[in-house]
């Protein structure tokens, strides 16, 4: 059961935004455990010579970013889908911000729908997407 | 001349071309769940009465082939990693053997400013050991010029 009810759930409330920590370590870390052995994601000079521009946070890294966001914001909650568009590379070691913003409610299933984006230092968007989520 | 969306819709959508068995380990739930934030000791403490993996765990197993054996041949450079969907059926348990089956979802097309775009909605399929859905999850991929 999540701690956070339907009821007290606004249309157009912001969750928290969030700094995740995209540093190596962590990183390297989350590789470990999802198996991606790739050195684009874990090698800063190896990824410049596949022509990106630094190493690059996994695609399934950042949408488990924004999973988490939203665990954290309504614990307990079941978040029944997340779909994510990786727009442009997010860089490792970079401070980028998550957000996200309540955008449609369900009576009849007590579900809400959530838009999450994940933003660079310079504010572009680089990860974009949307949850369902039942409290 | 290439096949067009509907065509390759026809001769291969929804037709399992790869099927991998896997084990979601308790360990390795943990980590991820770390590595991404979560701080709530469901997806954190394996030992917790709920344990569970975090909610996008399955999206890093893979299956061995990408498209089907027989699927028309492309310049693998005119792919795009579109996005990446999950729709989560029943918490991931630890230790858990998974099946995960592979098909082409969907097939369709788009035309753009760039020209033909052909989307490849490649779809696993993860039950556990009883045949208890547990997961869908989408890679959503662009073939730019479709199959020329």
């Amino acid at each position: 059961m999540s701690a956070r009810s339907y009821e007290s759930v606004e249309f157009g409330e912001d969750l928290p935004e969030v700094e995740p920590d995209v540093g190596m370590e962590n990183v390297k870390r989350f590789c470990r455990s999802a198996m991606m052995y790739g050195p684009r994601f874990t090698d800063h000079e190896k990824a410049k010579k596949e022509g990106l521009p630094s190493a690059i946070v996994p695609g399934i890294m950042s949408q488990g970013l924004l999973g988490a966001i939203i665990h954290n914001w309504a614990p307990g909650c079941t978040i029944k889908s997340i779909d994510t568009v990786f727009r442009a590379p997010l860089s490792v070691d970079s401070k980028p911000t998550c957000r996200a913003v309540v955008t449609d409610k369900d009576d009849d299933t007590h579900s809400i729908e959530i838009d999450l984006t994940i933003v660079n230092e310079a504010g572009e968007t680089r990860v974009l997407g949307t949850a369902k989520v039942e409290l | 001349m290439g096949m067009t969306a509907a065509e390759l819709k026809e001769r291969f959508g929804d037709t399992v071309f790869d099927s991998v068995e896997v084990e979601a380990r308790g360990e390795d739930m943990v980590e991820f769940a770390l590595a991404c934030g979560e701080t709530d000791p469901c997806f954190t403490d394996s030992s917790h009465p709920d344990f569970q993996a975090p909610a996008n765990f399955a999206t890093k197993y893979h299956g061995a082939r990408m498209l089907p054996s027989d699927f028309p041949k492309f310049d693998p450079a005119r792919m795009i990693d579109a996005g990446k969907a999950i729709e989560i059926h029943a918490p991931i348990r630890p230790d858990t053997k998974l099946t995960a089956k592979s098909h082409l979802h969907d097939i369709y097309e788009k035309t753009g400013r760039s020209g033909l775009m052909v989307f490849l909605v490649h779809r696993m399929e993860f039950t556990d050991e009883s045949d208890e859905l547990k997961a869908y999850v989408d890679w959503r991929l662009i073939l730019r010029g479709g199959l020329q």
